[in-house]
């Protein structure tokens, strides 16, 4: 069942293409994030859901009604902002209660969708301090209850964690997905960072240059990549240069290096310049068990990442890195030590330039 | 952002009303007496009013006294309000209230009560300094205080003064050093909208001048309004565009960092 | 050891913060001395002369009780007070309108740099050039009265004169408005455009968004900034001398002509006049703290 609907959204401002001919469904209850580098407009298109901005060209429709030119203040859509964006001058409960106070609700219902919602963040203790009191993980708590009070039919998020310290964004993003889970609400979700972006969706649309590159989930979107730039962008990636020698048995040679592929060759040229790409996790040694690709390697260099050791190994010419968990117990290899790497044809993906 | 509702251009109706309302409350007095300046010859529009000025040793004079008195009085309040601004924000905050309600004291206390107050305090022994031209400059010095003090104290807001401190500490560096070479040309631009608000100031300040007896600009002009029609007009435009001046000045040089400024008195 | 020893090489080093205390004061010491003597020793002798026979110099009430029951004396207390409200706010509402405009009417960027520009020269331009400027503008024979003669409309004939209460008004005005602008400008940046948005978002209308948001923000700025108008127009004197010659009965005009030490002056009643205007002052600023405590709770 389709709640919010986007046509063939365009936007320009004087004379740049911002977004372009932009298309998605989200179902009721939903959560997408729209993921990309800055400039990919993303916070453009959030910004046209909330009619802070009008497309150029296109439709909105949510629950059936066309609400493409439809003013900010009378759409019903709750937004959180970057930076907060809590009235200074008004308390907790105050800015929780803006929403109800413009919409004339009577005082007994204000009073209590407040406490409901302070509940809901658990900031009951807090109720009357003013925004400057509060840390900044507090006051984008005390924005998401604000925007939830007045029960928007959609929640839209504007890097709403960007500004927080590490270890509160990553509390304060399950925060977010637990209360939107709990009231069911449709929920979009505007992020640079893809670890966010992976663990907080439902399904996520991958932007560049103001088009779409990839809708899906975050599995697929990870471990499929459509285009090179979502490979790209979505974790990491490890990208060569490599000649088609067989497209038939889906044989690629890099620098000389013989790997397989699983990705179909078949339209492919024998002697067809490509390239691969495979992710650091996919390798491993080739001592715990052979996978399709064998291949020797020599070890450049060795990172420490806490649960990941990073290791750049060189295969033929080429350097790839190879992530593997932390083991304290399992001896690393030697700087300059000669090993054999093993990685299965599914993992090297041959990507459309 | 680039809506075009009805609404926004309503918006944008009013704001070109206002300013240009604003432009016009500005430009029309100045016209008015530049016009006027030119109609020293009868009949005929001419630079004569300017030609008689610029010719007229008094002004000259007054003027380059009005000039002087400026320079001292700006070198003076960098010399006072500088190393007491910077001590402050380092190391003595609780010093903080008293001080900043002693420079906006100037603000509360109206000019020319200030100035036969200090008139009369100096004009009996033992303080019978009244004939110095230091009187002059350290009441002009005083009167531009709010201003001075305030330019310099946005100033030190804008940089690190702990941080610019410590690491002049660590290379070795005195008090001296660290405050004239390290925080003041930090704070250069700060000094300058300072100064030349100040320089303002005296400029245009009429009751000390004339009741310590000193020659300076303004006392002379309202004199000369008494005695002449087109001349003083010539002067208000000269005045003004020296005012203007000084203050592209500070907008040349102030370029780029966000400094306040305020404005200057009465 | 010296003031010169500390400033000069006083060793920066880490020491417990209390011992550096003792010595940094010293460094205060130019600035008190000087403004002791140049402005708090002489403002002081303010209340003493006040309280002081002029001739005999024995303690006496007899100017603030003159002070109290002359019409003349409490009526131009009255007519700077009415010219300072009128110009404070008259200028705080044009002058608020305008920067408004400057920096969030959608206007083109370089008219918030020029209107910078022309508020700093014209809050600087007052006195006597302002008053003459007004005369060649206003005056029976001012420019603009000629082209309004021309018009068909004589100003003069519908009970304006430059030289009176509300001519006196229009000129204040000239150095008010742009300082308003000047000190009002770094609030209305601080409005975020956010809370605009957020405003919006949870359905409230701009007239909303003024009423709850903007408005309450801005009011601490914007009592203060009255406040100062209210003061700069109050303490004004070479303006108003130089358009009237006098014929204004404004408080400072008063004090000026009873402080000259003509022969119908009294040094001791111009003291008492000037010590009753710092009293006002101190009512409108301390009015003022108290209006900020009640509307700036939520500022650091």
């Amino acid at each position: 069942m389709t709640h919010l609907a986007l046509s063939k959204i365009s936007k320009d401002f004087g004379g740049t293409t911002v977004v372009q001919d932009f298309n998605l469904d989200v179902k009721k209850g939903e959560f997408v994030s729209f993921l990309g580098p800055s400039g990919c407009g993303k916070t453009t298109t959030l910004r046209m859901i909330a009619g802070f901005e009008m497309p150029t060209a296109g439709q909105i429709v949510m629950d059936d009604v066309d609400i493409t030119n439809q003013p900010p203040n009378q759409r019903n859509v709750g937004m959180i902002f970057q930076a907060y964006a809590l009235f200074p001058n008004m308390t907790v409960t105050q800015n929780i209660g803006f929403g109800l106070q413009i919409r004339r609700e009577s005082r007994a219902v204000i009073k209590q969708r407040t406490d409901e919602m302070l509940a809901l963040i658990n900031l009951e203790k807090h109720a009357d301090k003013y925004p400057y009191q509060l840390s900044g993980g507090q006051q984008q708590r005390v924005s998401l209850a604000r925007a939830l009070a007045v029960r928007p039919q959609v929640l839209l998020l504007d890097e709403p964690l960007s500004a927080l310290d590490a270890k509160i964004r990553v509390s304060l993003r399950s925060e977010i997905r637990a209360i939107q889970k709990t009231l069911g609400i449709t929920a979009i979700f505007v992020t640079h960072d893809q670890e966010e972006a992976l663990s907080i969706s439902d399904r996520i649309v991958v932007m560049n240059a103001g088009e779409m590159e990839q809708v899906g989930t975050p599995f697929e979107v990870y471990n499929f990549p459509q285009t090179r730039f979502v490979a790209n962008f979505v974790g990491s990636l490890n990208t060569a240069n490599a000649e088609v020698t067989d497209p038939a048995k889906g044989l690629l040679s890099v620098g000389g290096v013989q790997f397989i592929t699983a990705s179909d060759l078949a339209a492919r040229k024998k002697g067809e310049a490509v390239r691969v790409s495979i992710r650091p996790e996919r390798f491993s040694f080739l001592s715990e068990h052979k996978k399709d690709n064998a291949l020797d390697c020599v070890i450049e260099n060795i990172t420490f990442l806490g649960s990941v050791v990073r290791i750049q190994i060189k295969i033929g010419d080429s350097n790839f890195n190879m992530d593997t968990f932390n083991n304290p117990f399992l001896e690393l290899p030697k700087l300059g030590s000669k090993e054999k790497v093993t990685c299965s044809k599914e993992a090297v993906l041959v990507l459309d330039e | 952002m680039n809506q075009t509702s009805d609404k926004k251009r309503g918006g944008k109706f009013w704001a070109w009303f206002w300013m240009i309302l604003g432009i016009l409350y500005f430009f029309l007095p100045l016209v008015a007496t530049f016009l006027f300046s030119l109609r020293a010859k009868l009949g005929v529009l001419s630079f004569t009013a300017y030609q008689h000025v610029f010719n007229d040793s008094n002004f000259i004079y007054n003027f380059s006294y009005s000039v002087l008195w400026g320079v001292l009085t700006i070198i003076v309040g960098v010399l006072i309000f500088v190393p007491t601004a910077y001590l402050i924000r380092l190391k003595l905050p609780k010093f903080r209230l008293p001080v900043e309600f002693i420079t906006m004291l100037p603000f509360v206390i109206p000019a020319i009560v200030y100035v036969f107050s200090l008139v009369r305090t100096f004009s009996q022994p033992p303080l019978l300094i009244v004939n110095s031209p230091a009187l002059l400059v350290a009441g002009y010095v005083i009167l531009s205080m709010p201003y001075m003090y305030s330019a310099i104290d946005t100033g030190l807001r804008a940089i690190d003064v702990q941080t610019l401190t410590e690491a002049g500490q660590s290379l070795g560096a005195g008090w001296g050093t660290i405050l004239f070479k390290i925080i003041l040309p930090n704070i250069r631009t700060a000094i300058l909208s300072g100064a030349f608000l100040s320089f303002a100031i005296v400029i245009g300040e009429l009751i000390l001048a004339q009741y310590l007896v000193k020659p300076a600009f303004a006392p002379y002009m309202t004199y000369l309004i008494q005695q002449k029609a087109y001349e003083p007009a010539a002067m208000a435009i000269i005045s003004f565009a020296l005012t203007w001046a000084a203050m592209g000045i500070i907008q040349f040089i102030g370029r780029g960092s966000e400094q306040g400024q305020i404005a200057g008195g009465h | 050891m010296t003031v010169q020893n500390v400033v000069e090489q006083g060793a920066p080093q880490a020491r417990p913060a209390s011992r550096k205390l003792s010595w940094a004061w010293l460094g205060l010491t130019p600035f008190f001395i000087f403004t002791f003597l140049f402005l708090l020793y002489p403002a002081s002798t303010l209340g003493v002369r006040s309280f002081q026979d002029s001739r005999t110099h024995a303690f006496t009430f007899k100017y603030i009780v003159q002070l109290l029951h002359d019409p003349y004396l409490l009526g131009s207390y009255w007519i700077s007070i009415k010219i300072s409200v009128i110009t404070a706010l008259g200028g705080g509402l044009f002058g608020f309108l305008l920067a408004y405009s400057a920096i969030r009417g959608g206007l083109p960027k370089f008219m918030r740099s020029s209107l910078m520009t022309f508020c700093g020269v014209a809050s600087n331009f007052a006195g006597v050039p302002l008053a003459f400027a007004f005369i060649a503008l206003l005056s029976p024979s001012g420019e603009l009265t000629k082209v309004l003669i021309a018009l068909g409309f004589n100003p003069y004939h519908h009970g304006f004169t430059l030289y009176t209460f509300w001519g006196l008004s229009i000129v204040y005005m000239y150095f008010q408005f742009p300082l308003m602008v000047l000190i009002i400008t770094p609030a209305i940046d601080g409005l975020r455009r956010e809370w605009v948005e957020a405003a919006e978002n949870l359905g409230a209308s701009s007239f909303q968004y003024w009423r709850y948001v903007a408005f309450p923000i801005l009011l601490p700025a914007i009592l203060g900034a009255v406040v100062l108008l209210f003061g700069n127009s109050f303490g004004a004197f070479a303006t108003a001398q130089a358009l009237t010659g006098g014929q204004i009965n404004l408080v400072t005009i008063v004090v000026g002509s009873q402080l000259r030490g003509d022969i119908l002056s009294d040094p001791g009643l111009g003291y008492a006049l000037a010590l009753g205007m710092v009293v006002i002052m101190a009512f409108a600023i301390i009015a003022r703290a108290l209006l900020q405590q009640r509307t700036e709770r939520w500022l650091r």
